[in-house]
């Protein structure tokens, strides 16, 4: 056993039915206790999804627990009648595979013709295996599993773009951005894996001249079946920044045998190298950056902050422990500092030791980072709702280069914001003004003279919370008056909320 | 006295450590020590995320291939129970056993004892699994762990059950000197360790529908009377609530003329209820009593699902809903199918479900909320009214907009709540 109060990765089944579920015309069900279903709650939540989620959990139950497992035929019979999916992806938590239950039996006895989709079980190992894993596994073996031998590759130039899926950070926009690129360069787009991608589509998956992803550490098991079955070349560098961009650019035409003067047509709204000439960007030369998140993320944003910023990458890492030499090597030229760790509190002590002007990472360094009165960037997943925006905000290829501009210029306003209040503000102001925390005293507020709180009155009060207290306060006082009550205790506070409200 | 312990399957729910943060809220001398897997922490990371920088005080144990293997639990989880107490210093730990525990059959149980005595810190034992029925139960099973270390007694004292808030107790506290009724005692008070007595004589009164695990333990354990009251949801609720706890000591006391009070001083919102009609998603059982309260303010409530009733312990609840349908632990889409006949303007939701349904279009209310906001008592009245009214208000207004712009409205596809004629026949 191992003590955690934050995993930066969910548990396998998650990954794996985070990219099962970003397939179109395919049905995920998780073989768990109801609770492994938070992840159906971050799909519906983050997602904003207006149907209900491809996404179902077999939950199990005492009855289950007693040798009853009848229940997953049935699931599997449901959502085949109802939903009517190509394929059925039945995944298991960790929970579920102690119980060892022999559920292909149970497959194998739902009546045959009775189910009209297929049903798949990824080979991912619930305690071995981790989101990332699990998630690159599940669509290499969904894809194997579909792409058919002897199509014909199509006639002009195209792409399978592999890695954006539900829940990914900004991949939405991502994948507007690179159909963009590579419509500049009179590229087709073949198909978008998983993220909406068809039993169709995954059939002629082989057809595409050439396969790139948004995140090699979740495309590369793909990129490689592929490579092996159809001799696709793939690209493993991710487009990040402006030169980035070019150079993945680069890579592309020469494999598709593009002239590269069609890369002018696509840079032509590029303007991070702009930006990073004009006397704003001044100050971010030398600034000091630490960069922790998702391999490709923090490989990506750290050589976009130094090559094309100039700014100083203090320290760089990653949670995902098996890609760190591969991190290491991507960054050597940058960085002789790269963290490997999954526990938080190593990145949080290393902030709180080099205290970075500017932090890029994921949602947790921004908690982290905070503490220390360090600006924060959202660079990676693990991330909240704030990163899944409403409007267009990519990260990969010229407008994702514009964006992470953006985003530095954003972060570094606030720093220096902070630094001229420090500087300027009344002395008394000091700091941004801490949120009181809950049940603290208040401090002295002027008290109306014609009333007078007693302390059982005032020991309710400062169990309401602080940013409501004085809204309280003043109806509660209001509520007194009109009843020509000169003193306030408990009980008043109490009619006073039965009779004005909160 | 009470029902058994349900076996239910229930697709749209939390885990029953959700009740985490609401407990460790109330009781700040707790730990939360929960024995489980990457699931366990990644359900509290996100259910629970914003507590995580405010140095929580909840953890995971989190099992490997060896604890799966057999290890010896208490070997493994006292070296982490040590850190626990030296970091946080807590009066109380809560050993919180969860489904991979219970499948494999660790004792957990058996290792809160020796934890207790080797590092002087109180450890309660409970199991907070995701087989109940709802996640509101994990509060019942850390409740039962407490009532086991009551003291014994035998005066007639009053204990109140259930979480919570200061405003809440105060309220109770008020009504009860008013009465004449002993000062009662509550479980869980803000420390961990304060824990009533409770003995033959004792009157237990429990304040939540989900508490009933705890009530049956309590009553087999040590005899106390606990009488079947509704719940102190609304005005109506509330009267007939303080009214039994009045009873239970051989007073007849009437809260009708506080009753109406209470109504006439709510009118506001009860007038926007009036008339509209809400339906319930099984959610966290408290759907009996808050359809009744809605019910009794005007509100048309088509039908409740709820994931278990508890024919017993729900009867004072169950006598005043009459011929209202309830589906009890009903399938997602029998619900979903239900609600697309019903149409009501209303739609109360969990957050597994309540962006879907808007999608289909039905205004929805979701109902975490519910369980953790203060809405038990006269004076929380307001409080548990206006959540419905601001809801309603809410959707009416942004109807009004999107009407203005002519953006359709989305329809309710009622094929995609019904099988295939074949396959019906090959379910059922």
């Amino acid at each position: 056993m191992k003590l955690a109060v934050w995993s930066y990765q969910s548990p396998a089944h998650v990954g794996a039915s985070k990219a099962a579920s970003s397939f179109n015309k395919i049905h995920t069900i998780v073989r768990a206790p109801k609770g492994d279903g938070y992840g159906t709650i971050m799909l519906a939540m983050f997602e904003r999804l207006g149907v209900s989620p491809p996404l179902t959990i077999s939950a199990l139950t005492e009855a289950t627990l007693a040798g009853d497992r009848a229940d997953i035929g049935r699931m599997i019979a449901d959502v085949d009648g109802r939903l009517h999916p190509e394929m059925i992806v039945i995944t298991r938590s960790a929970t579920a595979s102690v119980l060892q239950e022999p559920l292909d039996g149970e497959i194998a006895m739902i009546p045959p013709g009775t189910i009209k989709a297929e049903i798949f079980q990824p080979s991912v190992h619930p305690l071995r295996d981790n989101e990332i894993s699990a998630f690159a596994k599940t669509v290499a073996e969904i894809v194997d599993h579909f792409a058919q031998d002897g199509v014909a590759r199509t006639p002009e130039p195209s792409v399978n773009i592999i890695g954006p899926s539900l829940l990914g950070f900004h991949d939405h926009s991502n994948v507007v951005s690179l159909r963009r690129l590579f419509a500049d360069l009179g590229v087709r787009v073949n198909a978008v894996v998983p993220l909406g991608a068809s039993p169709d589509q995954l059939r002629a998956l082989g057809s595409a001249w050439l396969n790139v992803s948004t995140a090699r550490e979740l495309a590369l098991p793909t990129m490689q079946k592929l490579n092996e079955r159809f001799g696709t070349p793939f690209i493993e560098d991710v487009p990040y920044g402006e030169a980035g961009t070019t150079r993945f650019l680069r890579q592309v035409c020469a494999i598709l045998e593009l002239p590269s003067d069609r890369i002018t047509t696509a840079s032509r709204e590029a303007k991070l190298l702009w930006y990073a000439r004009t006397v704003d960007a001044h100050a971010l030369s030398g600034k000091r950056v630490g960069v922790f998140g998702m391999p490709s993320a923090v490989a990506g944003i750290a050589r976009v902050l130094h090559d094309e910023l100039d700014m100083h990458v203090e320290f760089a890492g990653t949670f995902a422990l098996d890609h760190g030499a591969w991190l290491r090597e991507q960054l050597r030229d940058i960085t002789d500092d790269v963290l490997v760790t999954d526990d938080y509190q190593d990145v949080a002590n290393k902030i709180d030791a080099t205290r970075p002007d500017i932090m890029f990472g994921s949602q947790m360094e921004r908690h982290s980072a905070s503490r220390f009165g360090v600006p924060c960037a959202v660079i990676s997943s693990p991330c909240h709702i704030l990163n899944f925006p409403l409007g267009h905000a990519p990260f990969l290829g010229y407008e994702g280069a514009n964006h992470i501009g953006d985003v530095v210029n954003q972060t570094q306003v606030l720093g220096l914001e902070h630094h001229l209040i420090e500087t300027f503000g009344p002395r008394n102001q000091g700091r941004f003004a801490e949120a009181a925390p809950e049940g603290a005293p208040e401090p002295a507020a002027p008290v109306s003279a014609d009333l007078t709180w007693d302390e059982t009155a005032e020991r309710l009060m400062g169990r309401i919370p602080f940013f409501v207290r004085k809204k309280a306060r003043a109806n509660i006082e209001k509520y007194a008056r009109e009843q020509n009550l000169a003193m306030i205790d408990e009980s008043v506070v109490l009619a006073a909320r039965q009779h004005v409200g909160g | 006295m009470f029902d058994e312990t349900p076996n239910v399957l229930e697709r749209d729910d939390f885990c029953s450590l959700a009740p985490i943060g609401w407990l460790h809220h109330k009781m700040q001398d707790s730990f939360f020590l929960v024995v489980g897997t990457g699931s366990c922490q990644g359900f509290l990371q996100t259910a629970l995320g914003v507590m995580i920088f405010a140095q929580p005080r909840f953890a995971t144990a989190m099992l490997d291939e060896d604890d799966l293997a057999g290890r010896d639990a208490l070997t493994a989880l006292m070296p982490l129970a040590k850190t626990v107490v030296e970091k946080h210093q807590p009066k109380a730990i809560f050993l919180a056993s969860t489904c991979t525990p219970e499948i494999l059959k660790m004792n957990i149980a058996g290792c809160a004892p020796p934890i207790e005595r080797e590092t002087g810190v109180r450890v309660y034992p409970a199991r907070m699994d995701g087989f109940d029925a709802s996640y509101t139960q994990g509060e019942d099973h850390v409740l039962e762990s407490m009532i086991a270390r009551a003291p014994q007694t035998d005066e007639a004292n009053l204990v109140i059950l259930g979480c919570l808030s200061a405003l809440e107790e105060a309220e109770i506290r008020l009504e009860c000197k008013a009465m004449g009724l002993p000062q009662p005692g509550f479980l869980p008070g803000e420390s961990a360790l304060d824990v009533p007595a409770i003995g033959p004589k004792t009157v237990l009164v429990p304040v939540h529908p989900f508490l009933n695990g705890s009530c049956m333990f309590a009553k087999r354990e040590r005899r106390c009377t606990i009488p079947v009251l509704p719940f102190p949801y609304g005005p109506d609720g509330s009267a007939r609530f303080y009214e039994g706890l009045a009873a239970a000591y051989g007073k007849s006391v009437s809260y009708a003329e506080r009753e109406r009070e209470a109504w006439a001083a709510c009118e506001k919102e009860v007038a926007q209820l009036r008339g509209r009609s809400i339906a319930f998603c099984s959610d966290a059982l408290l759907e009996l009593p808050l359809a009744r309260t809605l019910r009794a303010a005007g509100a048309v409530v088509p039908f409740v699902s709820t994931p278990r009733i508890f024919k017993k312990f729900h009867a004072a609840e169950l006598a005043q809903l009459g011929d209202l349908e309830i589906l009890e632990a009903p399938d997602r889409f029998e619900t979903f199918a239900r609600l697309a006949e019903a149409r009501p303007d209303l739609v109360v939701a969990n957050l597994n479900i309540a962006n879907s349904l808007e999608g289909m279009g039905f205004a929805v209310k979701w109902s975490t909320e519910l369980s953790f906001q203060p809405i038990r008592g006269f004076s929380c009245v307001p409080t548990l009214f206006g959540l419905f009214t601001a809801s309603l208000r809410r959707h009416d207004a942004l109807a009004k907009t999107r009407a203005n712009v002519g953006s359709a409205e989305r329809p309710i596809d009622l094929d995609f709540f019904r099988l295939a004629p074949a396959r019906e026949e090959s379910l059922a």
